[in-house]
C-alpha cells in the first residue's frame, strides 16, 4: 500500500501539468498555514477607513465594514481549503463505500444502491444544496461541509461501482477465494488498492466541486456571513455593490483565487489520469 | 490448386530490408534494441512466416516494414526498400499512397478493429467508398466477392460485429485489408485467441487466397506448426535477430539453428505411439541490455567457447542460418514423454527431465507423503447442466426458446482417486464452465456433483472456504490470475494461512517449500518479487504453488499453458506431472490443446456443446476416434511430426491443405 502510494506521487510529480497543480495547492496550503504571519491587520478587525480603496497600506482595500480585503483574503484560504478537501475526502469515502459494495454484492443491495446512485446523478446539485442548507438547523462551515459532501459523491460512486465490478471479474479476484479469502479481505485487499487512481481523481474531483458549492453557497448567503472565507467575501462585496462604487478587487481577488484552486485540482487531476491510462503519459 | 514453381530465385523481390535497426525510446525507461540489423526479402507472390517467442521483436519488425511504428519506437538505422521505392523515411502522405494498392496489416487484434456501432457493409464503405470513389452498389458488389473470397455469406453485409463469431470477425478483417487489392499482407498473429479448428480453417483461408489472388504475405506467428504448414519460408527470429531463414520443408525436417530446433520440437503429434516435447528453459534476453556474442548461448544446450562471438550468418541453399554450431547433427532433450504402454525414463539431460509416471505408481508413491490415500476421494459428476440467462436472443448461437442458453447438457463423469482425466473441446463447448461448477466457482442448474459424500453443488457460500482445501483450481491466464500489487510470497503465504493455519517459522518454511517445489529456486528471492518482474512461465508457477498450498486432492486446472509461449509448455506439463506424482492428488486437466492431455492425461473426455461426445483412455480415444467432432479436432493440429517424414524435395502439393 504504502509502495503504491510512493508510486502515485512519483507519477504524478513526473506530469508536467500535475506538478504545476501541486506547486499552486502547495502555496495555498501554505498561506492557509502561515495566515497569521502573513496578514498585515486582524481580518476581523472593524477600525479601518469603509470601503476605502487599494492603497500601500490596504493593499486590495478595505470593507463595507472597515475590515481589510488581503487580510480577509490570507484567512479565507483556510476555509477554502478545509472545506474543499473535507467535503472531498467525505464525499470520496461514501462514494468507495457505496461503489465498491454496489460493484461486488449480488441481489437485492446492489440494486438499491445502483438506485441511490442514479438518484443522486440526476437532482441538479446547486437547488438540491440550497434546499438542505436552508432547511438545516445550523449555519456555518460544518453544514455547509455536510451539505457538499451528500451531493457530491455519486458521480465517484459511479464510476468506482463499475470498476469494482470489472476487477472483480478478474481471475485474480476468484483465486483469492479460491485461497481461504474472506470477502473483506478480498475487497480492501485485491479490488480497493488496484483503484487508487481512480479514488485519487474522484477525491480531486470531488475537492474542487466543494470549493466552488462553498463559495457558492456562501455567495448566496446560505453560510454563516460572519465567517470569513472567499465566498462570504464575495457576499459582502455584492451586497455593498463594491463594482458601482469601483471596488473590483473585493470580487476579482477571491474569484481568482476559487479559480486558481479549482484549476490546480483539475491540473492534478490530469496527472492521475496519466497513473491509469499509461498512453497519456507525457512524451 | 495449382503448384508453386519451388524455385525462390524466380520471385523478384517485392520487399527488402537492410541492416534494419529498431529502438524503442519510452520515457524514463532505458532504450530497448527491439530489432538488431535484419537484412531479409520477400519475393513476389511469396508466403514467409515469422516465428519466434514473445519479446523476440517479431511484431515490431512486422510493423517496421509495414511502417507503423509508433513513437516511442523508430527506425534507428537501415532502409525498408518497397516495390522500389525507399519507405523508410517516407511522409505521412506519400506513404498512404503506397498503402493504398500496397501494402495492408492485419492486426493482432483484427478481429477487435471492427467498430461495433457500424455493420459490416459500413466498413466496407468506408474502405472502398472513400479511397476508390466507388457507387454504393458497386461497394456492395465488390464486398459481397471479399466476403465470399474469405467463405462467408453476403448477409454478413447486414450483421454487427457482436453478431459474428471471432473467426467470422478474423474474416471481415482479412477481407477488408485484402479490398484494395494489396501487393503485400502482413498477418500479425492472426489466429491468436481462436479456438483450435478455426485457427486451421484460417490458415487455410489465408493460404488458398494467397494462391488464388496472388498477393504476398508475411506471417507473424508464435506458433510455427501452424506456419510449417502453410508457408513457403521461415524466418525465425531471436533477441531482434533473424536466426534461420528457411524454406519451410527444408526448416520442419532439419532445423540447423538450435532455436528452430527447439521450438520445432515443441510441436508433437499427440496420436503417435511415442509423444515427446521439448521445451526451451529460461526466457529471451532483455533488449535493453543487448546480449554480447550469441544471445541464444545462456539457453543452448550446444553452447561453447566460440559462442562468446557475435556469430554470422552462413548462407545454407536458399535460406540461412546465424550460428556458430551450425551445422550440427541436433538432438534437441526432450522435457516430457508419453508412450502406449509402460513409459521408459529419459535419462537426464542436465534439464531436469523426469518422467511422470502412470496414474498407479504416482497413487502407490504419493501415499503418505501429503495427505493419506485413504482420505482421497473420487469426484463424480451426475447429470450435470448450466444455463445462463442472454439478455437478448441471438439465433446463431442455439439459443432456446426462454433467452437461455445451456452451457453444460447433461454431463456425467467420475474422476477417480489420483487419476488424470482430460476434458477437451472447443470454445464454447462448456468445458470452462464444467472446471468453475466443480470448484464451486458456479452452481450447476441441475443434476449432482459429488466429492466423497459431499455434495458439492450444495455447498452454502461459507463451506466453501473448507471445500477447497480439498479442490483447487490452476488458472489459465498467469497474468489475470495474480493480483500485480502483492508480492507473489505475499499471494502464496495468505493460501497457506487460510488453508493451513501456519505461523511464524512454519509458514515461513512451507512458503519456501512450495516455492521450491514448483521450481523457483532460490525461493527467498522470488518470494519477494512483483509479478509483473516474473516472466509468464514463472507467474504460472506461482499460481500452481498458491494450488498447492491448499494441499489439495483434487487439481482442477484451466488451460494452464495456453497463455504462455509454446517454448514453455513442457516445462510446466512436467511440473504437473511431477506434482500428481508426488502428492497423489486427481488432476481434471482443462485444454483445447490435445497434445499436452496427451501428455498429462490417462483418461479423455471430449466435449462439444456441453455434451459428452467421446470418452475413454487418452491414448485410444486420439489414436483411434470414434465421433466426427473428435477427429475434426485432431485434424485441426499442424502436422508438423508428419512432415519430417517426407524428403525435402517431395513437397509439392500446397500447404495447408487438409492432410
Amino acid at each position: 500500500m504504502r509502495t503504491t502510494i510512493f508510486r502515485v506521487a512519483a507519477t504524478l510529480w513526473a506530469n508536467r501539468k500535475a506538478r504545476a497543480g501541486l506547486s499552486i495547492l502547495f502555496v495555498f496550503a501554505a498561506v492557509a498555514v502561515l495566515a497569521p504571519l502573513l496578514a498585515p491587520y486582524s481580518p476581523t478587525a472593524t477600525n479601518f477607513a469603509r470601503s476605502a480603496p487599494a492603497s500601500w497600506s490596504h493593499p486590495l482595500g478595505t470593507t463595507g465594514s472597515g475590515q481589510d480585503a488581503l487580510s480577509q483574503l490570507l484567512y479565507g484560504t483556510r476555509i477554502s481549503l478545509f472545506v474543499g478537501f473535507g467535503a472531498g475526502l467525505a464525499a470520496t469515502i461514501v462514494a468507495m463505500l457505496v461503489g465498491v459494495v454496489a460493484g461486488y454484492a449480488r441481489g437485492p443491495i446492489e440494486v438499491i444502491l445502483g438506485f441511490a446512485t442514479n438518484l443522486f446523478l440526476v437532482i441538479p446539485g446547486l437547488p438540491l444544496m440550497i434546499v438542505l442548507a436552508a432547511y438545516l438547523p445550523t449555519r456555518g462551515v460544518g453544514t455547509i461541509l455536510v451539505v457538499v459532501s451528500v451531493t457530491g459523491w455519486a458521480w465517484g460512486a459511479r464510476v468506482l461501482r463499475s470498476q469494482t465490478a470489472t476487477l472483480a471479474a478478474r481471475e485474480f479476484v476468484a483465486a483469492a477465494r479460491l485461497a481461504g479469502e474472506g470477502i473483506w479481505r478480498i475487497v480492501w485487499h485485491e479490488i480497493v488498492p488496484n483503484m487508487v487512481s481512480l479514488l485519487a481523481a474522484s477525491f480531486f474531483g470531488a475537492s474542487t466541486a466543494a470549493v466552488l458549492a462553498e463559495a457558492g453557497l456562501e455567495f448566496l448567503g446560505l453560510g454563516n456571513p460572519s465567517t470569513i472565507s472567499w465566498g462570504t467575501m464575495l457576499f459582502w462585496a455584492q451586497n455593498s455593490n463594491a463594482l458601482l462604487t469601483g471596488q473590483w478587487a473585493l470580487l476579482v481577488a477571491p474569484g481568482l483565487c476559487i479559480a486558481l484552486l479549482a484549476s490546480a485540482m483539475s491540473l492534478v487531476n490530469f496527472g492521475i489520469d496519466a497513473i491509469g491510462n499509461p498512453r497519456l503519459r507525457e512524451r | 490448386m495449382d503448384t508453386r514453381p519451388p524455385s525462390q530465385s524466380e520471385h523478384a523481390p517485392l520487399l527488402t530490408a537492410s541492416g534494419l535497426e529498431v529502438l524503442y525510446e519510452p520515457a524514463g525507461g532505458p532504450p530497448v534494441h527491439a530489432v538488431r540489423g535484419v537484412d531479409i526479402s520477400i519475393g513476389q507472390g511469396q508466403l514467409v512466416g515469422l516465428v519466434g517467442e514473445s519479446g523476440c521483436g517479431k511484431s515490431t519488425l512486422g510493423y517496421a516494414l509495414a511502417r507503423l511504428l509508433r513513437p516511442p519506437a523508430r527506425i534507428a538505422a537501415g532502409t525498408v526498400v518497397f516495390d522500389s521505392t525507399d519507405i523508410t523515411n517516407l511522409d505521412r502522405k506519400s506513404l498512404r499512397g503506397i498503402r493504398h494498392n500496397g501494402l495492408a496489416v492485419v492486426l493482432q487484434s483484427g478481429m477487435n478493429a471492427l467498430n461495433p456501432v457500424r455493420r459490416v457493409r459500413g466498413h466496407f464503405h468506408d474502405v472502398l467508398g472513400a479511397q476508390q470513389r466507388l457507387h454504393a452498389a458497386e461497394v456492395d458488389n465488390t464486398a459481397e466477392t471479399l466476403l465470399s473470397q474469405v467463405e462467408l455469406a453476403p448477409s454478413v453485409l447486414d450483421r454487427y460485429p457482436h453478431e459474428l463469431s471471432g473467426g467470422m470477425r478474423q474474416r471481415v478483417a482479412i477481407a477488408l485489408a485484402l479490398a484494395l487489392k494489396p501487393r503485400l499482407v502482413v498477418f500479425d498473429e492472426p489466429t491468436t485467441a481462436l479456438d483450435v479448428i478455426v485457427q486451421r480453417a484460417i490458415m487455410d483461408t489465408i493460404a488458398r487466397l494467397q494462391a488464388e489472388v496472388g498477393f504476398t504475405a508475411l506471417i507473424i506467428s508464435h506458433d510455427l506448426g501452424l506456419v510449417l504448414g502453410a508457408t513457403d519460408q521461415v524466418w525465425v527470429m531471436y533477441a531482434g535477430r533473424i536466426v534461420e531463414r528457411r524454406d519451410s520443408p527444408a526448416l520442419a525436417t532439419g532445423p540447423l539453428h538450435p532455436y528452430s530446433a527447439a521450438l520445432l520440437a515443441c510441436q508433437g503429434d499427440p496420436t503417435a505411439e511415442k509423444v515427446e516435447l521439448g521445451g526451451i528453459p529460461g526466457s529471451p534476453p532483455d533488449l535493453s541490455k543487448p546480449p554480447e556474442g550469441c544471445a541464444f548461448a545462456p539457453r543452448c544446450w550446444l553452447s561453447g567457447p566460440p559462442c562468446k562471438e557475435e556469430p554470422h550468418e552462413k548462407l545454407v541453399g536458399t535460406g540461412s542460418v546465424t550460428c556458430h554450431m551450425a551445422p550440427t547433427k541436433l538432438e534437441v532433450p526432450k522435457l516430457i514423454r508419453r508412450v502406449d504402454g509402460p513409459s521408459e525414463p529419459i535419462p537426464d539431460s542436465g534439464h531436469g527431465a523426469k518422467v511422470p509416471t502412470t496414474a498407479s505408481a504416482a497413487v502407490a508413491k504419493g501415499r503418505g507423503r501429503h495427505r493419506d490415500a485413504t482420505t482421497a476421494e473420487p469426484l463424480a459428476l451426475i447429470d450435470v447442466t448450466k444455463d445462463f440467462k442472454t439478455k437478448r436472443a441471438a439465433p446463431s448461437e442455439g439459443v432456446q426458446a426462454q433467452g437461455l442458453v445451456q452451457a453444460v447438457a447433461g454431463v456425467s463423469l467420475r474422476l477417480e482417486a489420483g487419476q488424470a482425466m482430460g476434458l477437451v473441446g472447443g470454445s464454447g463447448s462448456g468445458k470452462t464452465t464444467l472446471g468453475r461448477m466443480i470448484v464451486g466457482l458456479e452452481r450447476p442448474s441441475s443434476g449432482s456433483i459429488t466429492l466423497g459424500n459431499l455434495r458439492v453443488d450444495k455447498l452454502r457460500t461459507r463451506d466453501l472456504p473448507r471445500y477447497w482445501r480439498r479442490v483447487q483450481m490452476v488458472f489459465q491466464d498467469p497474468y489475470a490470475g495474480l493480483n500485480p500489487l502483492h508480492s507473489v510470497g505475499y499471494t502464496v503465504g495468505r493460501a497457506i494461512r487460510n488453508h493451513q493455519g501456519l505461523k511464524g517459522d512454519d509458514y515461513r518454511r512451507e512458503l519456501l517449500r512450495l516455492f521450491d517445489t514448483v521450481g523457483l529456486a532460490p525461493p527467498e528471492h522470488y518470494a519477494a518479487k512483483l509479478p509483473h518482474q516474473l516472466s509468464g512461465g514463472q507467474r504460472q508457477r506461482v499460481v500452481i504453488a498458491r494450488a498447492l498450498a491448499a494441499k489439495p486432492q483434487v487439481l482442477v486446472a484451466d488451460e494452464p499453458v495456453s497463455m504462455l509461449d509454446v517454448s514453455l509448455r513442457a516445462e510446466i506439463l512436467h511440473l504437473l506431472g511431477e506434482l500428481r506424482k508426488n502428492t497423489g492428488a486427481s488432476l481434471l486437466y482443462i485444454t483445447h490443446d490435445l497434445l499436452s492431455a496427451r501428455l498429462v492425461t490417462d483418461q479423455l473426455v471430449v466435449l462439444r456443446q456441453g455434451h459428452i461426445v467421446e470418452s475413454g483412455p487418452t491414448s485410444s480415444v486420439l489414436r483411434s476416434p470414434s465421433h466426427p467432432y473428435t477427429v475434426e479436432l485432431i485434424a485441426a493440429i499442424p502436422t508438423v511430426q508428419q512432415s519430417q517424414t517426407v524428403p525435402a524435395g517431395a513437397i509439392t502439393e500446397r500447404p495447408g491443405e487438409p492432410v
